[in-house]
């Protein structure tokens, strides 16, 4: 199994993830952990568009939103039920695949740079439509749904597990994804497009199976957020910044590694709690995004591979000089 | 019809700002394959420093000259503290321009994706940067007295402001016309957006040519975002993110690298926007975003594009 290549990675997280609930009974300690996780799925769905095919997309956030107002509009007008639920997720899945369709086949016919405008220019039409149809979403206040969700989602122990399971599972099948043929594909396309194309693959129609895996991914992870905070409002779950986050975690964390995109969230949610803290004593920490800012330019600039990445790069060398070195010894003997 | 006239002017004159930041866009992506998401942000350096400029100019003769504001000198010297802001901001929009083109873009240059993820990573400081210095609130931006208020013409009110937006967009779209039609620069410029290995290979300096290109495309874009302060009697941190989307429809609409089609995609968008935010406020940015989808999907290379 090639996911064992990071398997000392693997296993730490599994690990911290399976044992911290039983070392901490503190409820903010494990609302953070489990808003890792679930931005941790966001990371990694953003990861397939710009990691493993090489496009950007600015609009992220719009199957986020569309996840979490899926979920709390119907528990809010249907009622506190399971069936709710899972009829939440399936009109998520259904909605964001067709609006990811739709903005991809605008825009994906084109340079790989005119799908990061255009997504940014929905995304922007979906914040301004949760933003104005106040009667049903409430605007910018945005609404709490806490009384309407099953009370099992409700507990923040076995929701931290939830979470965590979903990460797990959402990792495994991206994995898979990404290892399968039409992966191998997406990253043939990410590499040389031309190549791909010249050798018979419709480049569109791999670039579209990317672009809705990652839509639906990333509407599953907006089902959890919204669960997790048991509020929506548009500013917070169609917000650019939650796309930038997203950036921020897979480039940091390292693109085209997937489970980079796991570190990245949460070095910047655990670092986003702690500048917040920061801000008490000199207000420049309330201009955290500064610091990310330059820290993500820097690494655009000299470690494109992010964390996981340079990680793996050195750990690769040092491998491949061992066995080099074990090769000369067996034939010197 | 007095109404329409109104909001037709007023449609132009938004139509003018956002070609002023759409124009850099579209011939630095025609040219340079970049396509600069710190446009935007570098716009609003042009309108805060513009403004910053103009406002303490004015502040500082009112304070030295008692009983300066009644005198009849105040309102030409209040605006030509207004041009010494313009010049200023403009400057301020050339060197950032030039420090992202030489510091960020060029070490990365060939990559896409990185390009517009650095550039993104620009934009993010940038505005920061801006909230550092100026606060994150609105700050007002007055209009110069000498072009506050209005005409009347038979039954039809000419807005001072908004005439003097069109005619300055007028300058510089003729402006622009001639440097690319009948100087050098824009001989090269205009081949090497339909072929630069071409140009380059004829001995031209092409990394310069874009350079240049780039520090006009912001100093563009720091006009559009001065002017554009006064005009919504404010400036604020998003305004960057928000014109560079219009920017961005513009310049699909229009097609990249055509600054003929990002003038007639900016008055599209422009008047479509002032007649939307008149009659259906909720939707002005829904109808030029699907105008944006319309076109891309029956000519994907925008109206004046020559290649997609």
């Amino acid at each position: 199994m090639q996911i064992l290549k990071n398997r000392g990675v693997f296993i730490a997280l599994l690990l911290v993830g399976l044992l911290l609930p039983l070392f901490t009974d503190s409820q903010p300690v494990l609302l953070l952990f489990t808003r890792i996780f679930i931005l941790a799925i966001f990371a990694m769905s953003y990861d397939i568009l710009l990691g493993y095919t090489g496009i950007i997309s600015f609009g992220h956030v719009m199957y986020f939103g569309i996840g979490a107002y899926s979920i709390s509009l119907l528990l809010k007008h249907g009622g506190e039920s399971w069936v709710n639920v899972l009829l939440a997720a399936l009109i998520a899945v259904i909605l964001s695949a067709i609006v990811s369709l739709i903005v991809g086949i605008l825009s994906l016919r084109l340079k790989n740079t005119y799908y990061a405008m255009i997504t940014l220019a929905f995304a922007e039409l979906f914040h301004i439509v949760s933003l104005k149809w106040r009667s049903l979403t409430y605007g910018e206040d945005g609404f709490n749904f806490s009384s309407q969700i099953p009370d099992f989602l409700k507990d923040r122990f076995y929701f931290y597990y939830i979470s965590f399971i979903a990460l797990l599972l959402v990792g495994y099948f991206l994995y898979q994804f990404t290892k399968s043929p039409t992966g191998k594909v997406l990253v043939a396309i990410r590499e040389n497009e031309a190549r791909a194309e010249m050798l018979g693959f419709s480049t569109l129609y791999y670039k579209l199976i990317s672009s809705t895996v990652a839509g639906v991914v990333a509407s599953l992870s907006g089902i959890l957020y919204a669960i997790s905070y048991r509020y929506v409002g548009s500013a917070s779950v169609f917000g650019m910044d939650k796309t930038i986050d997203a950036l921020l975690m897979t480039i940091i964390g390292g693109v085209g590694t997937l489970f980079g995109a796991i570190i990245g969230a949460g070095i910047i949610n655990l670092a986003h709690q702690f500048l917040a803290d920061l801000a008490n004593f000199h207000p420049i920490f309330e201009r955290w995004l500064i610091f990310f800012g330059i820290l993500y330019i820097l690494i655009v600039m000299f470690f494109p591979s992010g964390i996981l990445g340079t990680f793996n790069k050195y750990k690769y060398k040092f491998q491949s000089r061992k066995v080099e070195r074990d090769k000369s010894h067996a034939n010197s003997s | 019809m007095e109404q329409i006239f109104v909001l037709t002017l007023n449609g132009l004159a938004t139509g003018m700002l956002i070609f002023l930041i759409a124009a850099g866009l579209s011939l630095i992506f025609g040219l340079m394959d970049v396509l600069n998401f710190s446009h935007g942000a570098l716009s609003m350096w042009g309108a805060y420093v513009g403004l910053w400029i103009y406002t303490g100019l004015d502040q500082f003769w009112l304070q030295k000259l008692s009983g300066f504001n009644t005198s009849p000198w105040y309102p030409m010297v209040n605006i030509l503290d207004f041009f010494v802001g313009i010049l200023g901001g403009m400057l301020v929009g050339a060197l950032l321009g030039w420090l992202v083109e030489k510091y960020m873009i060029r070490p990365v240059y060939g990559n896409h994706v990185q390009q517009i993820l650095i550039t993104m990573g620009v934009m993010l400081v940038l505005s920061e940067a801006i909230k550092l210095f100026w606060g994150s609130n609105l700050i007002a931006a007055p209009v110069p007295l000498m072009l506050d208020g209005s005409w009347q013409i038979g039954s039809l009110v000419v807005i001072k402001y908004r005439l003097t937006i069109i005619i300055i967009g007028l300058i510089v779209l003729g402006a622009l016309y001639w440097l690319m039609q009948k100087t050098k620069i824009g001989l090269y410029v205009r081949a090497g957006v339909q072929n630069k290995e071409m140009v380059q290979t004829l001995g031209i300096n092409v990394r310069k040519v874009f350079t240049l290109v780039f520090i006009l495309g912001t100093s563009l874009a720091a006009l559009g975002g001065m002017l554009m302060g006064p005009f919504m009697n404010q400036v604020y941190p998003s305004m960057g993110i928000e014109k560079q989307l219009l920017a961005f429809i513009v310049v699909v609409i229009g097609g990249m690298g055509s600054i003929f089609g990002s003038a007639v995609a900016g008055m599209i968008v422009g008047i479509s926007e002032a007649f939307m935010l008149y009659f259906i406020p909720d939707a002005a940015l829904a109808v030029n975003v699907l105008l944006m989808a319309f076109v891309l999907l029956i000519k994907p290379s925008g109206l004046f594009g020559e290649r997609g």
